[in-house]
């Protein structure tokens, strides 16, 4: 698009194609991160690692480490006895291990030293004595009668077990004509996002105050928990989330090395930058879980499905982390795409010796839609329907839709998507007379706009944004929401464009600085456009209230006969009227600068019902759906799967900005490829083998499929301007997308991913009878 | 953070002073494009005292006919000899290969030299060195335990280079310059099969140079394994360089890479005057299993990597012969 164009269109406003406000910043590389900032006299921290995946500590000694010169500080776990979690009903982490180490890369001790030589230098003089315990890898090992328990409180290491039923199951399976079941493994995954892990811990003695730089979607919540580990009030912390290389979940929570960095400036009492490796951000995990789903569905003869039971187990590393909701949400998120008569669901969240798991892009639902949607894919293929047809006759009946998880739907674009996908991939003329060695395959999928629940600051609105109007005409949009390159500032900044009708370059943001900023519960969830999006649109209209008022008293006209025209306020019908700049001083007259606060509240009836069990969770106010077709080839000498083209059609309730929202969804699907194709972690004995980006096979741009994206917009009447989700109900999709696409390429149908060279391999020598 | 180890740097300008000062201090490493060594040195996969930088002598940078063959300095970038033209047209397999390491930017600043002489890897080895020593460390460095093969008493680290095979099937020699003379080996002969020691240059000899002789008929290729199209160094890696005479193979060459802890030439006399088929294909793949001995040095299982390295080698020679 040329300049021109971009002019004609008023870039920030409503649906018109808007560059995110900060994005020359990062393509120019002005913009600084965390490890970017200036740290002149930071001492520099190290975190000593566990070397056993589940031991006992016997005795830590660090005489010698605290002796060495230009050793400042030595932190273990002494030093904090109060361990975190980002639920309230399940902290059982400490930021350096006490009693026990879990995992293979669990923090023992912790140095800051003048420099990085000295600090590790430290390291390596500090003298651990471990008890080596029994270690459990995978969750079947770890639910084992007799196994060695890995939390006291946990004896049969099951950190929740989940069990549910809605509607009659066992009726639904006998009124089907076909019951199918099957079960799949999902390899455990990793976000992979590009920034490693760190922070800028700056503390001053004198007051007591701690100023935390840091890698986090949630600076609020690492607020909360440094002030409860540190035993001191909120108020004496400032997080500031600087600019972020990515997050995809793997930052909606405090991590240990944010409270380790902050042990360790109070006890030297002064700054301390914590950099960690790219191996030592794997073991900061929090992951998708390693997976198995056994599902079970229950098709008439027309495909209409009559009953679902799924039943799935993760083995989520060595703390609860998000493990008690990821696995609530592989329940909650079988309602609400397709209509089911009945659905059970049972779930064992488990311990293991690894890295904890944690919340990632999906969170909860990838692994149980993908296994559902294969299945569905499959019992289509023996009742000769089409994968479509499928889709179509179980689709939502009417709008609104409360689901038996008492979730309620109030756009629903999915029927549209499915039309869109269907057209463009030429499926009707193309699906089952694809050349050998291709195929085409289709799913679908959906995801939360936000959870209407938080664990944290209940009661509160779920969103509060103040807007900033002073005697320069500059608008400054405050917002604690962290953009970690998903662009919340810019969608921020264009609620406020879109409302007032301003000039876009007169808009600022300044986003998540806690002694700037409004509390915001952070960027996980899908909530922020939702949520935050909504609290701006409120601070604006109120804003905008005001300058009406002030040009209405200068004017010396009423309120209501002001028009507003883009930055210009006139009585109706009468020329020229009043310049921006004018109804500002108007404005400030008797008031002086102003500051409004707009705010957002989800509606009771959208958070769950209590006669609901578990219904809090899942709660949410919209969801977004996709529908996608990927066409892939085998080369059966290699084993190789190439993705070479997605057509997704997501239902977005809303563009706000069609350029940032293609984007989203290109890397949603883009993610769900990297966990289809190649992504696995790997453990050896307890010892993580993937922690660098050549074992951890994240693809790269040769292996990116072309994906044409076709917005949706079903205009959800709850959503900022009709906006909803974006950037992660397409994900799940393709997975069995692709699963189907190689059945038709090669006759094989994958039940493990990721769909590996080696695996398909296997696969095919299975095929062939190859012994 | 990883913080490089301390060490002397140099950036000699002439060949001879490069040798010189190799020659003068044992523990000295030679570093072009960095690409293999300073990852590995960030790591802590060795202290060397000195860093002697290649990248200011001017010689080893050039691509030049030498009489009907064709001269490559050891200090051309990848991306350099991938493009050269007379690279493209002479020996578009050498272009091929070039092409199959890692990525872009790695190529462009990665060289012959440093891709022929880069480290064998192993998943024991290629890790920090807070895992390594969590695990005992390992025989290749600081320890005295292999983790691949138990009990065993040489390291099985594996060569992983791209080029090196697809210059062994054509023939190419090695030029390698020494304190007190310059020598010429085959491009096999720089390598032995042992994963801690696999080159054969002595303590102050250098790669200096590799020279190809003409192509003579024979039509080459190069075939990669591995799970991504870029990055991922080979799982398996077969060159193949085929002369046919009507319907007999009157000379093929095959040398595999990612297999072994050198990039080995397969025995393929057997094969020489007959016609490809299945029984040549079978020959073939008995030769491959003779020589290949893949073990679990990388993540990706060793079944595979044997299985797929016979598959590229039995469609590489087939393709070759069908083009005549």
């Amino acid at each position: 698009m040329s300049i021109r164009q971009l002019r004609k269109t008023h870039v920030g406003q409503v649906g018109v194609r808007t560059p995110l406000i900060d994005g020359v910043e990062k393509v120019t590389g002005r913009a600084k991160y965390t490890a970017d900032l200036p740290a002149t006299g930071a001492l520099a921290g190290r975190i000593l690692r566990s070397p056993h995946p589940h031991a006992r500590i016997v005795s830590i000694d660090t005489s010698a480490a605290a002796a060495l010169e230009g050793v400042v500080a030595v932190c273990t776990g002494d030093d904090c006895k109060v361990p975190f979690g980002v639920l309230p009903i399940a902290e059982n982490e400490y930021p350096l291990a006490r009693e026990k180490v879990r995992y293979r890369g669990d923090p023992v001790a912790a140095v800051a030293a003048v420099d990085e030589a000295t600090a590790a230098r430290a390291l390596k003089l500090i003298r651990v004595e471990y008890e080596k315990l029994p270690a459990y890898f995978t969750a079947q090992k770890a639910m084992a009668p007799g196994a060695t328990t890995i939390h006291a409180e946990k004896p049969n290491n099951v950190l929740r077990e989940v069990h549910a039923e809605f509607g009659d199951s066992e009726a639904g399976f006998k009124a089907a004509d076909l019951v199918r079941e099957k079960t799949y493994s999902f390899a455990e995954v990793n976000h992979a996002h590009l920034e490693p892990n760190a922070t800028l811990a700056e503390y001053d003695p004198e007051r007591g105050h701690l100023t935390i730089n840091t890698t986090t979607q949630v600076p609020y919540y690492v607020q909360l928990k440094v002030a409860q580990c540190l035993e001191i009030e909120e108020a004496d912390i400032r997080v500031v989330k600087p600019f972020v290389g990515g997050g995809f979940g793997a930052r909606t929570e405090c991590l240990h090395f944010e409270i380790i960095a902050a042990l360790l400036a109070r006890k030297a009492g002064a700054t301390v930058r914590l950099l960690q490796t790219r191996e030592e951000t794997f073991l900061a995990h929090r992951g998708r879980p390693d997976t198995t789903v056994t599902v079970k569905l229950g098709m008439t003869r027309e495909g209409k499905l009559t009953a679902c039971h799924l039943q799935a187990t993760q083995a989520g590393g060595a703390y609860a982390s998000y493990g008690i909701i990821t696995i609530l949400y592989t329940g909650a998120l079988l309602h609400g795409i397709y209509e089911i008569p009945a659905i059970k669901h049972d779930g064992w969240r488990v311990y293991t010796n690894t890295p904890p798991c944690g919340a990632q892009r999906g969170h909860g639902t990838v692994d149980a839609r993908a296994a559902f949607e294969a299945l569905m894919n499959d019992m289509a293929a023996e009742l000769g329907l089409d994968a479509f047809e499928v889709r179509r006759v179980n689709l939502l009946p009417s709008i609104p839709y409360t689901t038996a998880y008492a979730q309620r739907v109030m756009s629903y674009g999915l029927p549209e998507c499915l039309d869109k996908v269907m057209k463009a991939s030429r499926w009707a003329e193309r699906r089952g007379k694809m050349p050998k060695g291709r195929g085409l395959g289709l799913a679908c999928s959906h995801f939360v706009s936000g959870t209407t629940t938080p664990k944290h600051w209940t009661g509160e609105p779920h969103a509060a944004v103040n807007l900033r109007l002073d005697f320069d005409g500059g608008l400054t949009v405050l917002t604690g929401a962290a953009d970690i390159g998903q662009g919340s500032n810019t969608m921020a900044a264009q609620m406020v464009a879109e409302v007032l009708g301003v000039n876009w370059k007169r808009i600022r943001v300044i986003s998540a600085d806690s002694a700037l900023t409004p509390k915001d519960n952070g960027s996980y969830s899908s909530r922020v456009t939702f949520m935050v999006g909504n609290a701006a649109i409120d601070a604006a209209n109120q804003l905008k209230t005001m300058l009406v008022e002030a040009a209405a008293r200068k004017l010396d006209a009423k309120p209501e006969d002001i028009e507003v025209d883009g930055e210009i306020y006139r009585v109706v019908g009468q020329d020229p009227g009043l310049p921006f700049h004018e109804v500002v001083k108007a404005a400030l007259v008797d008031t002086g600068p102003i500051t409004v606060k707009g705010t957002f509240t989800s509606p009771t009836e959208f958070m769950g019902d209590k006669k609901v069990r578990g219904s809090a969770i899942g709660a949410t106010m919209g969801f977004c759906y996709a529908a996608q077709v990927v066409e892939c080839s085998i080369d059966e000498v290699t084993g190789k799967v190439t993705a070479h083209k997605v057509w997704a059609a997501v239902d977005v309730g809303r563009a706000l900005n069609p350029l940032s929202v293609e984007g989203q969804i290109q890397g949603g699907i883009w993610m769900g490829m990297g966990q289809a194709m190649s992504e696995e972690t790997r453990f050896d004995d307890g010892r993580m083998m993937h922690g660098n980006l050549l074992d951890y096979r994240v693809p790269t741009m040769i292996e990116s499929p072309d994906i044409e994206v076709f917005i949706v917009e079903s205009i959800d009447p709850n959503g900022p301007f009709g906006a909803k989700e974006a950037s992660e109900g397409m994900l799940a999709g393709f997975l069995p997308a692709v699963m189907d696409a190689v059945h038709e390429a090669a006759g094989i149908r994958p039940d493990a991913l990721p769909l590996t060279p080696e695996r398909i391999t296997e696969m095919l020598d299975i095929r062939d009878g190859v012994q | 953070m990883n913080l490089l180890p301390d060490f002397r740097f140099h950036r000699p300008e002439t060949l001879e002073a490069a040798v010189q000062i190799k020659a003068a201090t044992p523990d000295a490493r030679f570093v072009a494009g960095g690409t293999d060594l300073l990852v590995n040195l960030r790591r802590g996969l060795g202290e060397p005292s000195d860093l002697i930088d290649l990248t200011a002598v001017a010689d080893l940078a050039a691509i030049r006919r030498d009489g009907d063959a064709l001269w490559l300095g050891a200090g051309v970038t990848l991306a350099d000899l991938a493009r050269h033209p007379d690279v493209v047209a002479g020996y578009p397999a050498v272009a091929e290969a070039a092409l199959a390491v890692a990525g872009p930017t790695h190529r462009a600043a990665a060289t012959l030299g440093g891709n022929l002489c880069q480290d064998t890897r192993c998943v024991f080895y290629n890790q920090s060195d807070w895992w390594r020593d969590g695990n005992g460390w390992c025989l290749k460095y600081k320890g005295d335990k292999c983790h691949v093969v138990v009990k065993s008493d040489r390291c099985y680290a594996t060569y992983h280079g791209d080029v090196a095979p697809t210059l062994m099937v054509l023939d190419a020699e090695a030029v390698v310059a020494g304190p007190d003379r310059v020598r010429r080996v085959k491009i096999a002969d720089l390598y032995r099969e042992s994963g801690a020691e696999h080159l054969t240059l002595a303590a102050g000899e250098m790669l200096a140079a590799v020279v190809l002789p003409p192509p003579g008929g024979r039509r080459a290729a190069y075939a990669k394994a591995r799970v991504r199209d870029s990055v991922d160094f080979p799982l398996a890696g077969v060159a193949v360089s085929l002369k046919r005479d009507g319907d007999v193979i009157a000379d093929l060459r095959i040398a595999i890479t990612g297999t072994n802890s050198a990039p080995l030439l397969i025995d393929t006399a057997d094969l020489i005057g007959r016609s490809w088929d299945d029984s040549a294909a079978g020959d073939l793949a008995l030769a491959l299993r003779r020589k290949a001995n893949v073990l679990r040095t990388t993540i990706t299982g060793a079944k595979y990597r044997r299985r797929v390295m016979q598959a590229m080698a039995r469609q590489l020679v087939g393709t070759l012969w069908d083009k005549g």
